[in-house]
């Protein structure tokens, strides 16, 4: 049992990354990334043929996820999202778009990696035991850049300028712009960085979980379920929301067997969702 | 008026009679037809102003109830497919209860988590579904009578003609339903929903009420059109029917028009003879669906049907001027730059 | 018989209190307006009393029938219907269409009805049309009936905002800040629109800060300041009210000459 939380646990850190991606995207554009899955999907592409191919550095792959995510995410804000804001008089047609992009990468990563299931070498690969817990080194690896990263980010949300600006920008559009803020460019800002922190978790996680072109799909729904627990477009949601998936998925493939695991988590969503309809932290206004 | 008439003509006499022998071209229609009845649950909750992504979940629901009923129970399967209609409605209607109450995006989300929780159902319930195996060898309708009266005949096997007309049936009495509710007074309270659900209490209009009269109607429409799948294409397994599909269902409509009753309809026949038509580069299908809904969403936002009919344009103030305080004004200003 | 009593509302928001203790009566046919410095929280003794918000404290009845606990649109059947401070139209109809679907309550046919088009729901839809057209007509809005509410100026936005709150036949009409941002005439105009409603028989509350004009129109003021009522009586006895005075322009400094 002990075993299972601290997987928990570990598990539950990389996928506040994504959580943390995807709703800063959210908090600032008021767009749900349905691509976001995919763009964790390119992450762990670009870790395998770095890392896993070209034998480059790891951590120097996950800087290339990084790099090129946001530079996906900065095309993706310029070209599709602005646009569709300006011109469209529904609401619905940036979900659309933002479902269409999800295709769009799903099917280039398709013709481009192949149908293939693959894998990276360890990074690590001793086990170590800490009072009959056992935690491979590799999640060790996982566990602590997540660590890293996620403190990284909240400290340039917190202390930096552009953080502020962000902030300012989920809170109140107008007010924002009438400060001076460039929207336009704090936007695309975010977008990459939410785009770029989901490339970086399918990175990382690729050391953990297969890499194929299809687990996208799986991880932008896990994605919305940890917002909808946590609470959408505020920063404490998305890692709260991390961590609880996280724990259940561990606790629950543990102790029951086979696919009813998520059938439950879903409906502990909707329980969540029941007594706080917008998730545990989530603020009014969204 | 006209153009009912030919369309109708073309639809339910011309086309099936000159391609009577060419079941690959009946087939075509027969999934559109199907399509555009699903489509049209979707469309209805569009109108009142929230995203359902979960709509192939009761899809799913209806087939396997059509399915269980038809084996198990050996009921005819002109009893299941207002059964598969009336189950998929009901549980739409419990589940509507909680979630209709939450904000745009979480219900968006959610309806989505719908479609995997359905498929994570079916997959589970062994004993009634048969899990991964799914269920296979599903008969044909048999024939539906009254009393000694034959009213439809057994379907025989190979015969698309029939189905050709089942569904095309079916689809023209869901389309006059929702016409008639559309432009009635219940239309109208719909719409007032994704107008201003502010104003619309004030007014007296019991918002609950009224999501939940559109959700339960789509879920409905997504059962029948179930029953109709599955007896068409005689098995069904928990994935016959996935996220893509209810993304899919979504794309039918807002390639009509959202605006439009016959949006849902046009996308679905358009894409689905697009598609077949193109079966060559079938691998690049979704990559082509991904490009067209981004290129649609920049340039024609509102549909193909809004470059005919211009609905909800939004023309220059008469005067060009707008009075209001000063305050007014500069947060209009404010609005549009920041859009 | 008090057509609207207010007892004890109290709301908090988090630590704020917004609405304190407040209470109030409204007589039949009366014209009684809620006043006082921004933020006092007049609109939200509204949405209180509609139902928008749901009060920490206190009792909301209405002709004797306690209202506290109900719904937004069950109120609004009972007779409680509200305008709003923000424009709040429905953006993608036309004007005589936002009056039609206001008229909700009118129906004698329900839903079904409406659905299978029964000769009742056409008698219904017809008078509804007919009394619609009357109720433009009194607000000087037949011109733009047609006109889709999106492009209409605000002026005549605002009327429709009121003709659409009478389509609902309220016996209780409260008005969140209807002259704001009308010049002199339109005031004028308005307020003759008012006394016509009451005069037909219509008790009605306002939120307002035109002064002239609630001094012209009111029968009875009660003023609010941070949540608090500080003043009740006609209108002449507030502007001579020195705890009113104070509440809008402070206290006058005691060093200076007074």
């Amino acid at each position: 049992m002990a075993q299972m939380i601290v997987n928990g646990i570990m598990l539950g850190m990389s996928y506040a990354l994504i959580a943390l991606g995807l709703t800063l995207i959210f908090g600032i554009m008021n767009i749900v990334n349905f691509a976001h899955g995919q763009m964790y999907m390119l992450g762990s592409f670009i870790v395998y043929y770095f890392y896993g191919i070209y034998h480059w550095n790891f951590f120097f792959a996950l800087f290339m996820c990084i790099v090129v995510l946001a530079l996906i995410g900065v095309i993706f804000e310029r070209f599709f999202f602005r646009r569709i804001i300006k011109l469209s008089t529904r609401a619905e047609s940036s979900m659309l778009l933002a479902i269409g992009t999800a295709l769009l990468l799903e099917n280039v990563a398709l013709l481009s990696f192949g149908e293939k299931n693959r894998g990276v070498p360890p990074i690590d690969n001793r086990i170590y035991a800490i009072l009959n817990i056992h935690i491979p080194g590799n999640r060790l690896v996982v566990f602590t850049v997540s660590i890293v990263l996620i403190a990284a980010l909240l400290l340039f949300i917190r202390y930096t300028k552009y953080g502020l600006a962000m902030r300012a920008l989920a809170q109140d559009k107008e007010v924002t712009y009438l400060m001076g803020v460039n929207i336009n460019r704090i936007s695309m800002m975010g977008f990459a960085m939410g785009a770029s922190l989901a490339g970086v978790a399918g990175g990382l996680l690729a050391l953990i979980f297969p890499i194929f072109f299809g687990s996208g799909a799986n991880v932008s729904i896990k994605s919305f379920i940890m917002i909808m627990i946590g609470g959408a477009g505020v920063v404490p949601g998305a890692i709260i929301g991390g961590f609880i998936l996280g724990m259940l998925e561990s606790i629950g493939y543990g102790l029951i067997p086979g696919s009813v695991t998520y059938l439950i988590i879903i409906f502990a969503v909707i329980l969540v969702l029941i007594i706080r309809p917008l998730g545990i932290m989530g603020k009014p206004g969204y | 008026m006209l153009a009912i008439g030919v369309i109708g003509l073309l639809y339910l006499v011309i086309y099936p009679i000159l391609f009577r022998q060419q079941n690959y071209l009946l087939n075509i229609v027969i999934t559109s037809s199907i399509l555009s009845v699903i489509s049209l649950g979707v469309w209805l909750v569009f109108v009142i102003g929230r995203i359902n992504i979960g709509q192939a979940a009761f899809v799913l629901l209806g087939a396997y109830v059509t399915a269980i009923l038809t084996i198990r129970l050996n009921l005819s399967f002109w009893l299941c497919l207002p059964i598969s209609g009336l189950v998929a409605g009901l549980i739409g209607f419990l589940i509507g209860i909680p979630i209709l109450r939450l904000k745009g995006v979480y219900f968006d989300m959610l309806t989505l988590c719908l479609t995997e929780a359905a498929m994570l159902v079916m997959l589970n319930l062994g004993g009634l579904t048969q899990g991964a195996r799914g269920i296979m060898n599903i008969p044909l309708p048999g024939a539906l009578k009254m009393g000694t009266l034959i009213v439809i005949p057994a379907f025989r096997p190979g015969d698309y003609l029939s189905f050709y007309y089942l569904s095309a049936v079916i689809l023209i009495l869901t389309l006059m339903a929702l016409w008639r509710l559309n432009n009635s007074r219940v239309g109208w309270n719909l719409r007032t929903l994704r107008q201003s659900d502010t104003l619309a209490p004030s007014c007296g209009i019991d918002i609950v009420r009224y999501r939940l009269i559109a959700y339960t109607i789509c879920c409905f429409l997504g059962g029948i059109g179930g029953s109709l799948f599955v007896v068409y294409v005689q098995s069904i397994f928990p994935t016959s029917f996935k996220v893509i599909d209810s993304i899919y269902y979504m794309l039918y409509c807002f390639l009509g028009g959202l605006n439009y009753i016959l949006g849902p309809i046009l996308g679905a026949f358009l894409l689905t003879f697009t598609f077949e038509g193109l079966r060559v580069i079938q691998k690049y299908q979704e990559g082509i669906y991904a490009c067209l809904m981004i290129i649609f969403m920049l340039w024609l936002p509102n549909g193909l049907l809004s470059l005919r009919f211009r609905r909800g344009a939004h023309k220059k103030g008469s005067d060009g001027t707008r009075s209001g305080t000063i305050l007014d004004r500069i947060r209009q200003f404010v609005k549009q730059q920041t859009r | 018989m008090k057509v609207l009593e207010v007892q004890g509302l109290t709301k908090n928001f988090g630590g704020l209190v917004a609405v304190n203790n407040l209470d109030f009566q409204v007589g039949e046919c009366e014209i009684l307006s809620l006043i006082g410095p921004n933020g006092a929280g007049k609109s939200t003794v509204f949405n209180l009393i509609t139902a928008y918000l749901k009060p920490t404290k206190g009792s909301i009845r209405f002709r004797d029938g306690e209202i506290t606990r109900l719904k937004t649109h069950q109120i609004a059947r009972l007779g409680v219907v509200r305008t709003f401070q923000e424009t709040n139209v429905y953006r993608e109809m036309t004007a005589l269409q936002n009056v039609v679907v206001a008229h909700h309550l009118c129906c004698k046919v329900g839903d079904w009805g409406h659905f299978l088009n029964t000769w009742k729901a056409r008698q219904d839809n017809r008078k509804i049309h007919e009394g619609s057209l009357k109720l433009m007509e009194y607000f000087g809005l037949l011109e733009c009936k047609d006109e889709i509410t999106s492009n209409l100026p605000h002026g005549q936005l605002r009327a429709l905002e009121i003709a659409v709150a009478l389509a609902a036949e309220p016996k209780l009409l409260l008005l969140d800040e209807p002259f704001t941002g009308m010049n002199p005439e339109e005031t004028d105009r308005l307020v003759g629109m008012v006394r016509g409603i009451r005069d037909r028989g219509i008790t009605i509350v306002l939120v307002e800060h035109d002064m002239r004009a609630v001094m012209t129109i009111s029968d009875r003021i009660v003023v609010i300041s941070f949540g608090k009522k500080i003043a009740e009586g006609k209108p002449e006895q507030i502007q001579r009210d020195n705890t009113v005075i104070e509440a809008y322009l402070g206290k006058t400094d005691e060093g200076e000459g007074s």
